[in-house]
């Protein structure tokens, strides 16, 4: 990891593949894999308490993974901003978490957004549903149009 | 009767449920520890080529991939007619270095981000300030320490196993990349990372971190959660030392008697047997000669602490002969110094990896075996979690028939609900009021075991969740899963 300046960009996208629609977030990393793009791209099961340091480096920071919430396009892309969140049950962290001790470990905070892909099934199976693939779809015209052409990001 | 529950049991691995039942007098009737269950994956994979075994199931946990990918790949390798022996030694030295990279940083992980807010804030603090984010702000150092091991370890992986998560190391018969000079140096000179040097600093600072903790609590950390159990791990074949990716089973009961005697690991199911319950979706294995009530076995880093005869680096071997003596070298069956034992763990790790990447085998490119097509194969190696066992039948045509997965955290099912036994028999039996300090006792009871639980779907906003409630007859009255 380069130590002098900050990398511009980095795309998180959590999920697993193996189990249905959790697999959105990866999926959305081949397609950005596609892009020829000037972003890094991590693949992540569950966010980890090292991502702090890794997205400490970066000055933009998109998470990407699956969502359960009922959305409007079939996804949603919000501000992601640091917070003290305890209600985490397991090893894995929340974004904001991720964001939260960047501050407060490496006293950082990169801009942050979360791009959440609705999904309906979560069983031990490869493969999307049917609707999580319309709204990745979605997801990717959206991007396509508001971030990689705009570039948005770093305004 | 009234029913207490706790759900679900934060920062272990996904959910689960407690569930303690108290008479009309607040009396614990009792209790039992919830968990789901791995069996939807032994389906998922029938059907599928066998040499597709060591990447699915990585699959099965966003914790330990690694550990899967290995136990598979042992498996796969006598499917391909090869046992670990077989496998050149660069193929089995590369094998072993990403096997330690996974235990070392899991094990930090554990420590530094899961048992640390207990140990530091202790049970009775305020749960919003018991966890890592605090950890960072009180203990700036040591949170930093801790996320530049778990670090180290992700990189091992990452340099052998590839930079995507679902990376391939492991494939039958041997490794498929050697390790390049660039990333060996990487490690070993520490000028982009600290080096695997300073990992074994920082691992032998945090022991005497929880040796003086262990001094300055020792009344409690004694009592709690203390209980007559066997003790199940792999040892050396050669001379029954701690071996974490290829060795014989052992076995010793509360007293340190015998009761596994370096099984091969082919032999394991004629020793083993699942017993079930209706109120646990997770079985509960246990040796058949002592029966289901008294052959259950812990495993992990506790259980393979007591069991091996010695740790063939110098400085965990130091640690182990200090942790026996606390136990006048007698079996330890105290929860809480599980801890410590992950601990000296970390530290043999971190020695494990600076001996092989010293080693010059692993930039050989010598990495692949052949042997002779079988239809079984059997592996097991020591999780971070404990003792994992893969076994698969293929037919001829190379599809996996049968799949049988015996996960660490199955061995740890019946001690886990012993441990919470404990707690509610101990702590909450006869009180009128729960507090959150006894509530987090049984937490605390069943981190110490880092369960993990089958749980790698974590779509945001929601984790998934078995919800059972049994009345007082043991009769099943809902479920619900969101």
């Amino acid at each position: 990891m380069k130590k002098e300046g900050k990398h511009k960009t980095i795309v998180l996208g959590i999920g697993n593949t193996g189990r249905q629609d959790d697999g959105l977030g990866w999926l959305f990393l081949d397609f950005l894999e596609t892009q020829n793009m000037d972003m890094d791209l991590e693949y992540r099961y569950q966010l980890q308490i090292e991502d702090a340091e890794l997205i400490s480096n970066y000055e933009t920071v998109i998470f990407v993974d699956a969502t359960k919430e009922d959305t409007e396009q079939g996804f949603y892309f919000k501000t992601c901003k640091p917070s003290e969140i305890y209600s985490f049950s397991t090893h894995a962290l929340k974004p904001e978490t991720i964001l939260y001790l960047a501050n407060t470990l490496y006293h950082h905070n990169p801009k942050a957004s979360i791009l959440g892909i609705q999904g309906y099934q979560w069983e031990l199976e490869i493969g999307m549903s049917k609707k999580a693939k319309l709204n990745m779809n979605q997801a990717k015209d959206y991007f396509k149009k508001n971030i990689l052409t705009n570039s948005i990001l770093v305004n | 009767m009234k029913k207490l529950v706790i759900d679900p049991v934060t920062r272990v691995e996904g959910h689960g449920k407690v569930t303690i039942h108290l008479d009309e007098d607040n009396k614990v009737k009792d209790s039992f520890f919830h968990i789901v269950e791995f069996r939807g994956f032994e389906r998922f994979i029938q059907g599928h080529p066998y040499w597709e075994a060591p990447a699915l199931v990585q699959r099965l946990c966003g914790i330990c991939p690694v550990s899967h990918h290995l136990a598979a790949a042992k498996a796969i390798d006598q499917i391909v007619g090869l046992e670990p022996k077989d496998l050149s030694l660069p193929a089995q030295k590369i094998r072993k270095l990403l096997h330690f990279g996974q235990v070392f940083q899991s094990h930090a992980l554990h420590f530094f981000y899961l048992a640390s807010p207990d140990l530091l804030f202790g049970v009775d603090a305020d749960p919003s300030k018991r966890n890592v984010a605090e950890v960072a702000i009180k203990h700036l150092d040591l949170a930093k320490k801790g996320i530049l091991m778990r670090k180290f370890g992700q990189e091992i992986i990452k340099a052998i196993a590839g930079k995507r998560i679902h990376g391939i190391s492991a494939i039958p018969g041997g490794v498929h990349k050697k390790v390049s000079l660039k990333d060996r140096d990487y490690f070993l000179n520490g000028k982009e990372i600290p080096s695997v040097d300073a990992m074994i600093h920082w691992s032998h600072e945090i022991i005497d971190f929880i040796k003086n903790y262990h001094d300055a609590n020792h009344k409690w950390l004694n009592s709690f959660a203390d209980y007559p159990s066997g003790h199940l791990g792999l040892v050396n074949k050669e001379n029954g030392f701690l071996e974490l990716y290829d060795g014989h089973l052992r076995a010793l009961d509360a007293n340190g008697k015998v009761t596994l005697n370096d099984v091969p690991n082919d032999d394991y199911i004629q020793y083993f047997n699942e017993g079930v319950e209706k109120w646990s979706y997770l079985k509960f294995p246990y040796l058949k000669e002592l029966g289901k009530e008294k052959g259950w076995n812990r495993v992990g880093p506790l259980a393979r602490i007591n069991i091996c005869s010695g740790i063939e680096t110098p400085l965990a071997e130091e640690e182990r002969i200090i942790f026996k003596l606390a136990t006048n070298n007698k079996i330890n069956n105290k929860t809480m110094y599980s801890h410590w034992a992950r601990l000296i763990e970390m530290l043999y790790c971190a020695e494990m990896m600076k001996i092989l990447l010293n080693d010059v085998d692993i930039l050989s490119n010598d990495l692949l075996r052949k042997g002779t097509r079988r239809n079984e194969g059997i592996g097991i190696i020591e999780a971070p979690r404990g003792t994992l066992i893969h076994h698969y039948e293929v037919d001829d045509k190379d599809r996996i028939t049968r799949c049988n997965l015996i996960v660490s955290t199955t061995h740890n099912n019946e001690p886990m609900n012993q441990a919470v036994k404990w707690v509610a028999n101990n702590v909450i039996s006869g009180e009128t009021k729960i507090t959150e300090g006894m509530l987090n006792q049984v937490e605390v009871a069943i981190r110490a075991y880092d369960p993990c639980l089958s749980c790698a779907t974590h779509a945001l906003g929601q984790m998934p969740l078995e919800v059972s409630l049994y009345n007082h007859a043991g009769e099943l009255i809902h479920e619900k899963r969101r």
